[in-house]
């Protein structure tokens, strides 16, 4: 079967990807604070969040920047990714229950490293709700096979 | 008589005091939950998918014998890979404050987080910037 998987060599600075929408539920903030174990008022107590300055519960950061990482694999080919080696990342505003997030995805820059057989892709990330409100906004450093000579 | 659930407010937050958690072993039920809840998998089929061990540092983060940070927002981070995690490997974190900045309203702290394989290794490291509360007149 042939490698659909997009190596170093075939990326190129300057492309866009943008996913498909997805809406984020109740159910998804349950399950994460269960998976996560972080019970944080923000993201279970309805009545306490009622009083602030959100209204309701919202979203915990790290789901949106997980579900973000989701909808990437489905807003383009898949990367021959080696490695996930940083990020850095800024929560600009609330995800609340029901809102629909999608991503928007830039190729910022590729890098050689010392290793002949890999590089460096810096994707820049920008996570959109309904409203097209910026709701995180950040980038990514994917270490991505090249492809043999 | 109610009392209300303690929490850490800014003044409480101490510069460079070291919090070490409770350790917790990552299974492929992890793996599974996460990667249906988030549609985010590992690149390779027996490693854990590099954000959900940041994302499991949040929970470990409340086991400490401390009350939980009083966040009124959480603004950013920067974070790196240092090291690939398997599944069965457990971890745990160490987290340090290195900036406290009062505000108007609340105060900003960065705290540097470190997540620690079962042979002390840090797998992957980081830095958190957090609005916290300060304490109600």
């Amino acid at each position: 079967m042939a490698d659909a998987r997009r190596y170093f060599d075939d990326i190129q600075v300057g492309e866009e990807y943008e996913s498909p929408g997805r809406t984020v539920t109740e159910a998804d903030i349950v399950l994460f604070a269960g998976l996560s174990g972080d019970y944080n008022v923000l993201h279970t107590d309805a009545e306490f969040m009622k009083q602030s300055i959100f209204g309701e519960r919202i979203a915990h950061g790290l789901l949106g920047l997980a579900i973000q990482a989701g909808l990437f694999t489905r807003a383009t080919q898949g990367f021959a990714t080696l490695a996930f080696v940083g990020l850095r990342w800024k929560f600009k505003g609330p995800i609340k229950i029901g809102d629909t997030i999608r991503l928007r995805a830039k190729v910022a820059a590729k890098q050689e490293t010392s290793k002949p057989d890999r590089g460096l892709v810096t994707v820049e990330r920008t996570v959109v709700n309904q409203r097209g409100e910026v709701v995180q906004e950040g980038e990514t450093d994917l270490m991505v096979e090249r492809r043999r000579a | 008589m109610s009392v209300a659930a303690p929490r850490f407010y800014f003044e409480d937050v101490v510069l460079q005091g070291v919090l070490e958690t409770p350790a917790m072993t990552v299974t492929e039920a992890h793996v599974a939950l996460y990667a249906g809840l988030t549609g985010d998998a590992a690149h390779e089929h027996g490693l854990v998918p590099d954000l959900l061990p940041l994302c499991l540092t949040t929970g470990l983060g409340w086991r400490v014998p401390q009350p939980p940070l009083a966040v009124l927002a959480f603004m950013g981070f920067e974070w790196m890979v240092d090291s690939p995690l398997r599944v069965g490997d457990t971890i745990h974190s160490r987290s340090k404050t290195t900036l406290k900045r009062s505000m108007k309203e609340g105060g900003v702290i960065i705290e540097e987080r470190q997540v620690i394989n079962q042979r002390g290794e840090v797998v992957q490291h980081g830095k958190f910037t957090f609005l916290v509360a300060k304490r109600p007149a």
